[in-house]
């Protein structure tokens, strides 16, 4: 019996309800920080073909990697599938991220039939390796990040399969956290399977059905009336990843062709450089998420990112390139290259969509490891941290300052009280980048960050990646770029600049100056509103000599004002020449 | 004796209720509420009630300026002083992105402008000590400049003044200092470690920030009502209602205004928790159906959750500001008696969170609103009878409603009738939503609880969300929808919360700490209530909770500890009472791990005296007597005939099988088929499922 249009509704509802509620249950009862403060994990459910119905992610580069997951479970276990089955899967190169994440899923059944899967993938904190946490910038092959878990079954028609989790956790630093975090995944999925079936009970099997494609045909409508608001044509953009973290001689050589219809948006990478000896190759499922990131970004922020809404969208990456990496390349820092997969496309459409989108932002996650034995308490303790940094420019606003890069989402930066009480370090600084300042334009770029740890241990060890130094956040429409990423570490007050350190050694009384980059400008600085330099001024983000040599506004330190004939008559002279 | 009153002000009206503790007289009077000054329509309101004032012994006020001002930005030019190295506080949060596809996201803009926020040099370290002392010709200088730039309220919050405020004391004493030099002591103060003792630098700068924000605008209100009251012979004591569920004089609220953020659905739970323990319910999920929102609060054992994670402006997409003040727990969604049907872009009916409110209101209101809304759709299924909304005082045009729904009756080629009973739906979807996120989400079966429904529309929402969350009762209160947060601030005790964070690993050898800690939190609770309220400590009865963690996590449970001295032998049951909690919270327990207390939490109330509700006299009725009319109502697609009842009129004790109706002057109640209604002995409504 088909229901009313408003009661397919409801259970529409309940199945998106149902996948909140498995990420609740899911942040609620995960063991490890990773997962409950960063979110760093997605959870989601697909129709019996693995279409991705709905789903929540935590950070947005989950956004487009379960579905894979899920087609690889169909295709490796197809008919041999059973009620109570739970497989497990963190194979990067074709369904997966990095090998931290792990995909679990479990079959939906109706009686004898497949009607979907439930997926939940999770940055487990330990999965092996040679470095603890299991990612490193000087891995050169995947065997050194850790264990690699090929699509197998954890449980078999409801029983845990021993064997198989005797070995994850035997190959795991953290057994027990591997182990609690293990399990809580499982035990959320089964929350939104109870969720499936009570729908099922009360409206039938075949109005579920209904409400499923009724989801992917919704996504798929507003998707293509999104497409329609979109300009069409050929896009092109290119780019250079920092030789520094890719480990490379020569930067790295990264290109996208946007190629956008009434029903199509294609993305594609050929050209792009091949992957890398270092860790920052993206694995193509990753590549995808990044685009459907910027994808999203395009058409509405806000839309329900299910299958349907995905369903214009085909990525192109070559394999053996960094965009689609093939074994035995290393992948644990992924988000290097995921992030050039959403900023190509980014920048090629940015002058054409500026309703939506921005100049060039500092991109970079740089990943900070700060560790050690705490002196005080003879304990071990980790500072695992992204940094903040400057977004860029819109057509009519500044860009934002001290922002989470684009791989990141609802990441809280700690505070520093709380660094403070718990570990050895003084956080000396935490300040708008001031110095180096930001890409200027008639609207200009927000400002970095810059963080300063002060050792106070005997010693410490400390791991950072940092990207998007030589080939900084770009401007747009003669808007100037950022300054890039630094970082410099001072050792008995001598500073010097680092790129890629992993596990370095500092002493007490030494300070690392992490000084983030402002976003890239938007339009030419001399067309900036005076009043708006000064404010920046009286608000002491930028220097009078900015004002005057940048912007060419003149202004009186003393009164406070801008001299509007002198300004004038600058922004004259300086717009002949 | 005398009457004590209640003012609560909300969007469109001003309530008050006034209780006679000695007669049990009880009374209620509506005025308007005057946004631009609301102390006019206060004042109106109060003069409405034609109390002799001279004979009323306590005034409770419930005010919303405090949320109004920060939302409209419309307060005082702040200037902050900071640490050095830590002046773009405000400017920097949490660094998050909580739009994560949005490319254009802006932070919420700061409510202290950069120039206006200044460094200074001194410096606490993380476990207390001073590492460099306050530079006092620093802070000189930064007042003078602020005396220069107009500012109107100064704020101080520097790093870990959670642990040790010496500099904040000595900033604040240097600060009174100039200002009494420049004749300029009308000029605020606000020491971040007063408002609160978390640690946190971010949350408790914004918290102190917009404390300052609010002080002058807040002090001036309540100095008006104070002055305007007296004047009408008034000779009681003025208290406040407290987003903790409890209240304070206006000398304690004029210090410190943020306190008080939330008051009105903070007091309707409150009102809540008193019907359940009256119907000896101790757990409870309280739903206020509003005309534009619905709100719900989950109570457990009879006692709200109370948090200090309370944010302004926050929502799916939006961080908001935090405030760093214990608020009861309540979840908010755009559902309500007048929120909007509307059709997506792909063709989906959604309703909400766009409303109509009061004016124009829905459609059939005839007051010029065209959209389609939840009432408009109640009046069409004959939910809701147009003769009688508001006891036939207003009129209410049935075609009208016709007219708006037929829209999207077009759009789906149904009847209106089918389209009506859609917009329902969909409402009641969206509340039980509400209901879901504090319960399901939270890791609470709804099962286990009763649900109390007050609120225009909530009494409407409640048989529907009872049927899907398999709820086994509602109750609806006898007390008028319209006026029952007013009644519940007559409910509230003098309370009191101090929390301090000290992060102390729970053991025997550990005990003096966590006393000493205990007793410092005490000592300012009593602070308070002598210096503050003016009372005297040996009426005051304290509670103690701790926030705890294993050691290496985050996040923390709140667990309530024994108040008086802890010996070695209580360390181990509070040591598994926190296993406990934290096992119902988050599913798991880490027995071998050693445990934490973040922050110690104490409570302090005063205990009033409380309105009692009496059981109204059996009168010898039958329920046919009460039944008014037999009415078709469009209900699961198809008209039945359902007995409407004056609710006033059913005599109590007795069993009615619904469907059924039941209307009184302001409010109407509906029960579904499979559900069965007893009108207990004080009035309320009591409705069981299956």
């Amino acid at each position: 019996m088909s229901v009313d249009p408003f009661t397919l509704e409801i259970i529409k509802n309940g199945l998106v309800v149902a996948n909140e509620e498995m990420f609740q249950a899911f942040a609620r009862t995960a063991k490890s920080p990773v997962i409950y403060e960063v979110l760093d994990f997605a959870v989601g459910m697909t129709d019996s073909r693995g279409n991705m119905i709905a789903q929540a992610p935590g950070v947005p580069a989950f956004s487009g990697v379960l579905d894979f997951a899920a087609k690889e479970v169909l295709e490796k276990w197809g008919s041999d599938l059973h009620p109570g089955d739970v497989i497990v899967s963190n194979v990067p190169y074709e369904s997966g991220t990095h090998l931290n994440d792990v995909t679990l899923a479990l079959p939906i059944f109706y009686k004898d039939e497949l009607i979907g899967m439930i997926l939940n993938k999770g940055h487990w904190t330990e999965v092996g390796g040679m470095a603890f946490g299991s990612w490193n910038p000087n891995a050169t092959e995947i065997y050194q990040e850790g264990i690699q878990l090929p699509c197998v079954k954890l449980y078999k028609e409801g029983k845990p399969n021993r064997d198989v989790i005797d070995i994850i956790l035997e190959n795991s630093r953290l057994p027990e956290y591997t182990l609690g975090d293990m399990e809580a995944q499982v035990a959320s999925m089964k929350v939104a399977e109870k969720r499936v079936q009570t729908l099922i009970e009360k409206y039938s099997v075949d109005n579920i059905l209904l409400a499923m494609k009724k989801l992917l045909e919704d996504g798929e409508k507003y998707a293509r009336l999104k497409l329609k608001e979109l300009p069409k044509g050929e896009f092109e953009a290119e780019d250079y990843i920092d030789s520094s973290i890719a480990g490379t001689e020569e930067p790295v050589y990264v290109r996208a062709k946007i190629t956008i219809t009434d029903e199509e948006f294609i993305v594609n990478f050929t050209g792009s450089a091949e992957q890398v000896m270092s860790p920052i190759n993206s694995p193509y499922p990753a590549t995808v998420s990044g685009v459907r990131e910027v994808y999203m970004a395009l058409t509405d922020p806000h839309a329900y990112p299910n299958g349907g809404f995905f369903s214009p969208l085909k990525v192109i990456a070559p394999k053996g390139s960094i965009f689609h990496p093939i074994k035995p390349a290393p992948t644990s820092t992924d988000w290097e290259a995921i992030a050039f997969a959403t900023d190509l496309v980014w920048k090629a459409l940015a002058p054409h969509v500026p309703d939506k989108l921005t100049a060039g932002h500092f991109l970079s996650i740089i990943a900070t490891i700060v560790g050690g034995i705490n002196d005080r308490t003879g304990e071990p303790f980790a500072i695992v941290e992204p940094q903040p940094g400057g977004w860029g420019a819109g057509y009519n606003m500044d860009g934002t300052s001290g922002l989470v890069a684009c791989g990141d989402g609802e990441t809280y930066i700690a505070s520093s009280e709380v660094y403070e009480r718990n570990f050895p370090i003084l956080v000396e600084r935490y300040m708008l980048n001031v110095e180096d300042g930001v890409g200027h334009g008639k609207h200009r770029g927000g400002f970095g960050v810059i963080r300063e740890y002060r050792i106070l241990n005997s010693q410490v060890l400390v791991t950072i990646q940092v990207g998007r130094h030589d080939f900084p956040p770009w401007g747009v429409n003669g808007g100037l770029p950022g300054p890039g990423n630094r970082v410099i570490v001072y050792r008995d007050g001598k500073g010097e600049e680092i790129r890629r350190i992993s596990a370095e050694v500092l002493k007490k009384g030494d300070l690392i100056s992490i000084r983030t980059s402002g976003g890239g400008g938007w339009g030419d600085p001399l067309d900036r509103d005076p009043k708006l330099v000064l404010e920046d001024y009286r608000n002491e983000l930028i220097s009078l000599e900015v004002a005057k040599k940048v912007y060419g506004v003149v202004i009186d330190p003393e009164q406070m004002e801008v001299d509007w004939e002198k300004t004038e008559s600058l922004r004259k002279k300086r717009r002949q020449c | 004796m005398g009457y004590r009153l209640g003012v609560d002000i909300g969007g469109a009206f001003t309530d008050l209720v006034g209780y006679d503790d000695e007669t049990g007289d009880f009374i209620w009077v509506k005025g308007e509420t005057t946004p631009f000054e609301p102390s006019i329509g206060v004042l109106s309101t109060v003069k409405k009630s034609r109390l002799d004032m001279s004979k009323v012994i306590m005034v409770i006020h419930g005010q919303t300026l405090v949320i109004n001002s920060i939302i409209t930005r419309d307060g005082a030019k702040v200037g902050l002083l900071t640490t050095w190295g830590h002046r773009d506080i405000l400017e920097l949060q949490r660094a998050n992105r909580r739009d994560m596809y949005n490319f254009r996201y802006k932070k919420p803009k700061p409510f202290v402008l950069r120039y206006l926020s200044l460094e200074i040099d001194e410096r606490i370290a993380g476990d207390g000590k001073v590492l460099k002392a306050l530079n006092a010709e620093e802070v000189k200088r930064a007042v003078n400049k602020f005396l220069k730039e107009g500012v109107e309220s100064i704020c101080v919050s520097f790093l870990n003044s959670y642990i040790n405020p010496e500099h904040e004391i000595e900033a604040g004493k240097i600060i009174r200092e100039v200002l009494r030099e420049n004749d300029r002591e009308d000029i605020s103060i606000t020491l971040a470690h007063e408002i609160t003792r978390e640690w946190g630098e971010y949350e408790r700068t914004n918290t102190a920030v917009l404390n300052a924000f609010v002080k002058p605008k807040l002090a001036h209100y309540l100095s008006v009502l104070e002055k305007e009251i007296r004047g009408m012979g008034y000779k009681g004591p003025f208290f406040s209602m407290l987003s903790n569920g409890g209240m304070a004089s206006f000398d304690f609220v004029k210090e410190f205004p943020i306190y008080s953020i939330e008051s009105g659905p903070i007091a309707g739970v409150i009102g809540g928790i008193a019907i359940a323990e009256l119907m000896k319910e101790k757990n409870v999920i309280i739903l206020d159906g509003g005309s534009t929102t619905t709100k719900a609060s989950l109570v457990e054992d009879l006692t709200p959750k109370v948090h200090s994670e309370y944010y302004v402006g926050r929502d799916k997409f939006n961080p908001g500001y935090p405030v760093k003040v214990p608020v009861i727990e309540i979840e908010e969604v755009g559902n309500g008696g007048t929120s909007i049907a509307w059709i997506d872009e792909v063709g989906n009916l959604r309703v909400g969170p766009k409303a109509m409110g009061a004016d124009p209101g829905p459609a059939c209101y005839g007051k010029g609103g065209q959209e389609p809304t939840v009432t408009d759709a109640y009046v069409i299924n004959g939910l809701i009878n147009p003769e009688y909304l508001l006891g036939g005082e207003m009129k209410i045009y049935k075609r009208l409603a016709v007219k708006a729904v037929k829209k999207i009756a077009d759009y789906y080629n149904i009847s209106v009738e089918e389209a009506a009973e859609g917009i329902v739906k969909i409402a009641n979807e969206n509340a039980a939503n509400a209901i879901r996120i504090i319960s399901v989400q939270k890791g609470y079966d709804p099962r286990e609880f009763s649900l109390i429904a007050h609120g225009g529309s909530g009494p409407m929402f409640a048989p529907f969300i009872a049927e899907d969350l398999e709820i086994k009762k509602i109750i609806i209160p006898t007390i008028p929808p319209g006026v029952f947060s007013a009644w519940g601030m007559l409910l509230t005790d003098i309370r009191h919360d101090v929390i301090a964070t000290n992060v102390v690993k729970v053991g025997a050898e550990t005990v003096n700490i966590i006393n000493k800690t205990y007793s410092e939190v005490d000592s300012s609770l009593t602070r308070i209530f002598e210096e503050e309220e003016n009372l005297s400590a040996d009426d005051l009865v304290i509670f103690h909770y701790a926030d705890m963690r294993y050691k290496g996590q985050e996040h923390t449970v709140k667990v309530p500890i024994k108040t008086g001295a802890i010996k070695e032998e209580d360390i181990p049951d509070i040591i598994e009472k926190f296993h406990v909690y934290h096992e119902r919270a988050y599913s798991f327990r880490l027995q071998d791990s050693p445990v934490e207390i973040v922050n110690f939490h104490g409570v302090g109330v005063v205990k009033v005296k409380r309105p009692v509700i009496r059981e109204i006299e059996k009168e010898n009725v039958s329920v046919e007597d009460a039944i008014r009319e037999y009415r078709d109502v469009f209900i699961h697609g198809d008209y039945s005939t359902m007995p409407v009842f004056d609710r006033r009129k059913i005599p109590t004790e007795t069993k009615i099988k619904g469907p059924a109706i039941l209307e009184d002057p302001t409010s109407t109640v509906l029960v579904l088929e499979n559900q069965e209604l007893v009108k207990d002995k004080y009035g309320n409504i009591v409705i069981y499922r299956g």
